[in-house]
C-alpha cells in the first residue's frame, strides 16, 4: 500500500482537504510503536493510495511533551518505506504562519528521500479578494512544487491527484537544498520568503477586526458570550433530554419484549436489569455527547471558540487552567462525560489535566435527584424575608456553588504545589477568521465521538453494572437486598459511615450509586421498601425522616455527593482520554478521601450548631 | 532628528499602535521565544496592536495577515520599538 502523509499547521484547512481527497471515509491509521490517534483513508481518485492525516502542528521543533510525541510520530512515518510522498498544507493567505513549518517538512522529507508537494490552500479567498501569490516563484525558492488549491471550492484538487499519480512511478529523490540546514536558519529564511511572496491582505483583517470589536469588547462581547454559553448549556441540559428519555424508553421497550421470552428467572432478571440496565446506562449519554460535540464544532469552525477562550483566560489562569477550559467545565455542570471529551480542545497537557480535575466536581445533573431527596428530607420547607427566600432553595444553591468552588480550589492548590513549568504552553492563541461552519464534517465528527464512547467506555460501564447486579442479586436471587452480597458489604463497611451517623443502608446505596449517582435514590427506596422512589420521592422522604436520621448526617451526605467521584462512566472515559487507569483511579481515591473528610467535618459542625 | 525610538514591551501597547519587534526579554524561556518567532514575532517584523479587551484579558496583535492573542506573561517579554513619527515630535 502506498501511503501519503498529509501535514500542516492548525487552521490551514488540512482536515477539509483530507475530507475532499478521501470523501470522509476515515479509519484510524496504524504505525508501529506509536499511540497517537491518526486517521487515514484511501483517496477517492486513487483507491490504492492511503492518505494519512497528521495532527496539526506549528513546528517540528516541539516545545511540550505532547508535541514531542506528534513530531516523533511524523519522523517515524517518514522512515516508513511505504510512505512515498508528503503533502504539506499551508494557508495561502497567511504564509508567514506556515512557511517555517513547511521548510522543516521539506528538509526532513528530502532527508528521507521522500517527494514533497506544498498545497497552498484557500485559493478561493485569494481570488475573491484580488490578492496574488506567485506559486511558481515560491516553488523555485523553496525547492518544492507549490499547487494552488481550495478545499472549499475544490479547485486544484485534480492537480493534486495528477501529481500523486506521477509520483507513483517516480524514483525516490535524495538530498535537497535544505537537507542539512539548521532550524534557526530555516526560521530566518521562512520569515524573509513570507515577506517576499505572501499576499498583503489588509482586507482579510478588516472584517475580522470589526467582528472582534463586537465579540470581544465590554458590553456587546459580554452579552454575546452569555447568550452563546446559555445556548450551549441549554443544548446539553434541555434539548438532549427528550432524546435521552427516548433512548431509555427504547432500551426499556426492547427489554420488555425480550425478557418475557426467557424462561429461566435468573437469566431473565440478568437480562432485564444487568444487561439492558447496563446498556441503557451508557447509551443514555450518547445524545449529550453528540449534541455537545456538534455545538462545539460549530463554535470552533465559526471562529468563536478561540474568542471565548480569550474572554475566560484571565480568571481561569489563576487556577492553572486556560480559557479553553471554560467550555468543558460549563458542560460538566450538565454531565462530566461530554465535558471530558470537550477538554480535548485544551492543547496544553498540563492544563488539560487540571481541567479533568475540575470537571468531576462540577454539579452534574445526576447529582440533582440525590440533592433533591436529601434537601426535601432534611431542610425545612420554610421561607425567610417574608417569603422571598426559601431555605431549600438556599440549600440547593449552596450545594451547587460548593461543587464549583471545590473545583476551583482543588485545581488552584494542585497548580500551586505542582508547578512544573516544563510542560506548560505559552498563551499564544491564533484567532482564526470568522467563517460560516460546514455542517457535514461537524456532524461526522460528532458521530465519530459517539462511536468512540460506545465502543471504548461502553464495555467498562456494562461490566461494572453486571458486577454490581451480581452483588445485589445473589445469594438470595434478588429477594432481599439486605441479605445480598451487596448488603453484606454494606454491613461490613458500616463502621466507616458510622461516624457520620449513617448505617449500612446508606453504605449500600452509596456503593450502588457508583453506577450513576441518581441510583442512590432508587436503591435507598428499595431498601426502605418503596417502589419507584426515583419518580415519587415523598414516601421515601417520610420514611427517612421517621427513621430519625440526624440533620448533620443529611448535610454530610449532601457534601459527600458534591465531592466524591463515584461515577463509573466518568472514570471509564477519563482512562480512555488519558490513556491510563492511574490518573482516574488516583483522582477517585483522592476525591473519596476529600469527600469523606469534608462530610465528617460538616457532620460535627452541624450537630454542634443545632 | 526626526525619528527617535522608544523601547517598550508588546503588552504596554494601546490599540492602534504599530511597532517593530526588536528582541525578547532574557527571562523568556528559549522554547517560548522560538515559538513566538515561528508565529512571526521575529525581530524586525512589524506588529500592530489591534485590541485591548481590558480586565487583563489577552490582547490582540496582528503580524502580517494573522491575528494572535497573547497574555501578559508572554507579551511583556517581547521588546518592541515605536517609531515616534516626525509629526508627533514637533
Ligand atoms: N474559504 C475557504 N475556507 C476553507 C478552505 N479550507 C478550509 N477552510 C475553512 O477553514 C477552517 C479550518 O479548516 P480545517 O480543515 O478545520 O483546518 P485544520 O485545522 O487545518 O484541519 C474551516 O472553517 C474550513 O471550513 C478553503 O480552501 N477556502
Amino acid at each position: 500500500m502506498n501511503k501519503v502523509l498529509l501535514v500542516g499547521s492548525p487552521n490551514s484547512g488540512k482536515s477539509s482537504l483530507f475530507n475532499r481527497l478521501t470523501g470522509l471515509s476515515q479509519k484510524v491509521a496504524n504505525f508501529p510503536g506509536i499511540t497517537v490517534d491518526v486517521t487515514s483513508g484511501s483517496l477517492l481518485a486513487l483507491p490504492d493510495v492511503e492518505l494519512v492525516d497528521f495532527p496539526g502542528t506549528y513546528s517540528l521543533q516541539a516545545i511540550s511533551a505532547e508535541e514531542e510525541v506528534a513530531v516523533e510520530y511524523f519522523r517515524r512515518a517518514l522512515a516508513d518505506p511505504e510512505v512515498r510522498h508528503v503533502l504539506c498544507v499551508v494557508d495561502a493567505t497567511r504564509l508567514e504562519k506556515s512557511l517555517y513549518f513547511t521548510l522543516q517538512v521539506i528538509r526532513d522529507a528530502q532527508h528521507h528521500g521522500k517527494l514533497i508537494t506544498v498545497l497552498a490552500n484557500m485559493a478561493d479567498i485569494i481570488d475573491r479578494n484580488n490578492l496574488t501569490l506567485d506559486a511558481d516563484a515560491l516553488a523555485a525558492e523553496i525547492g518544492a512544487p507549490v499547487l494552488m488549491v481550495s478545499a472549499k471550492s475544490g479547485s486544484g484538487i485534480e492537480s493534486i491527484i495528477d501529481r500523486l499519480r506521477d509520483a507513483l512511478v517516480r524514483e525516490e529523490v535524495s538530498g535537497g537544498r535544505w537537507s542539512e540546514t539548521p532550524d534557526a536558519l530555516l526560521r530566518g529564511t521562512a520569515h524573509q520568503l513570507a515577506h517576499q511572496h505572501g499576499p498583503r491582505g489588509d482586507v482579510l483583517i478588516q472584517s475580522q477586526t470589526r467582528l472582534d470589536r463586537f465579540f470581544l469588547s465590554g458590553f456587546t462581547g459580554g452579552v454575546a458570550f452569555f447568550g452563546i454559553m446559555l445556548l450551549l448549556f441549554q443544548s446539553i441540559f434541555t434539548w438532549s433530554a427528550p432524546v435521552m428519555d427516548a433512548v431509555e424508553a427504547l432500551v426499556g421497550a426492547v427489554g420488555s419484549v425480550v425478557v418475557p421470552l426467557i424462561e429461566n428467572t435468573v437469566i431473565a432478571d440478568f437480562v432485564a436489569d444487568a444487561l439492558f440496565g447496563g446498556i441503557g446506562a451508557f447509551l443514555v449519554f450518547v445524545p449529550q455527547i453528540f449534541v455537545l460535540t456538534f455545538i462545539i464544532g460549530l463554535l470552533e469552525d465559526s471562529g468563536y471558540l478561540a474568542r471565548a477562550a480569550l474572554i475566560c483566560h484571565r480568571p481561569l489562569r489563576l487556577f492553572g487552567m486556560t480559557g479553553k477550559s471554560f467550555i468543558p467545565m460549563l458542560s460538566g455542570v450538565a454531565c462530566a462525560i461530554p465535558a471530558i471529551y470537550a477538554a480535548r480542545s485544551v492543547d496544553s497537557q498540563r492544563q488539560r489535566l487540571m481541567t479533568y480535575l475540575a470537571i468531576p466536581l462540577m454539579p452534574c445533573s445526576a447529582r440533582l435527584p440525590v440533592y433533591a431527596l436529601l434537601i426535601a428530607t432534611f431542610i425545612p420547607d420554610e421561607t425567610m424575608f417574608g417569603g422571598l427566600l426559601g431555605w431549600q432553595g438556599v440549600a440547593m444553591f449552596s450545594i451547587y456553588f460548593l461543587g464549583m468552588l471545590m473545583g476551583l480550589i482543588v485545581t488552584g492548590i494542585t497548580h500551586r504545589i505542582s508547578r512544573v513549568v516544563a510542560d506548560d504552553l505559552p498563551f499564544v492563541l491564533e484567532l482564526p477568521p470568522y467563517r460560516l461552519p460546514g455542517l457535514l464534517p461537524i456532524l461526522r465528527n460528532a458521530e465519530k465521538r459517539c462511536r468512540h464512547f460506545v465502543t471504548k467506555a461502553g464495555k467498562v460501564i456494562l461490566s461494572v453494572t453486571i458486577v454490581v447486579w451480581i452483588l445485589g442479586y445473589f445469594p438470595n436471587y434478588g429477594a432481599d437486598l439486605a441479605t445480598s452480597w451487596l448488603g453484606t458489604i454494606g454491613h461490613f463497611i458500616e463502621p466507616v459511615f458510622e461516624p457520620i451517623g449513617l448505617d449500612w443502608r446508606y453504605g449500600v446505596a452509596i456503593i450502588s450509586s457508583f453506577l450513576a449517582r441518581e441510583v442512590f435514590v432508587g436503591t435507598l427506596g428499595t431498601i426502605f421498601g418503596i417502589e419507584d422512589a426515583e419518580d415519587n420521592m415523598a414516601p421515601l422522604v417520610d420514611q427517612i425522616q421517621a427513621s430519625g436520621l440526624p440533620i448533620g448526617s443529611g448535610v454530610a451526605l449532601l457534601v459527600f455527593f458534591a465531592i466524591a467521584l463515584q461515577c463509573v462512566s466518568t472514570l471509564a472515559i477519563l482512562s480512555r482520554e488519558t490513556r491510563s487507569w492511574k490518573i482516574p483511579l488516583r483522582m477517585a481515591a483522592a476525591y473519596l478521601v476529600l469527600a469523606y473528610m469534608s462530610a465528617l467535618g460538616v457532620f460535627y459542625l452541624v450537630e454542634w450548631l443545632v | 532628528m526626526n525619528a527617535s525610538a522608544i523601547t517598550k514591551t508588546l503588552w504596554s501597547l494601546q490599540a492602534g499602535d504599530a511597532v517593530r519587534v526588536i528582541g525578547f526579554d532574557d527571562s523568556l524561556p528559549e522554547r517560548y521565544r522560538v515559538r513566538l518567532e515561528e508565529f512571526g514575532f521575529h525581530p524586525g517584523e512589524n506588529v500592530e496592536c489591534l485590541m485591548t479587551p481590558g480586565l487583563g484579558a489577552p490582547k490582540l496583535y496582528r503580524v502580517s495577515n494573522t491575528v494572535f492573542s497573547l497574555d501578559d506573561d508572554i507579551a511583556s517579554c517581547v521588546l518592541v520599538q515605536m517609531a515616534v513619527s516626525p509629526g508627533a515630535a514637533l
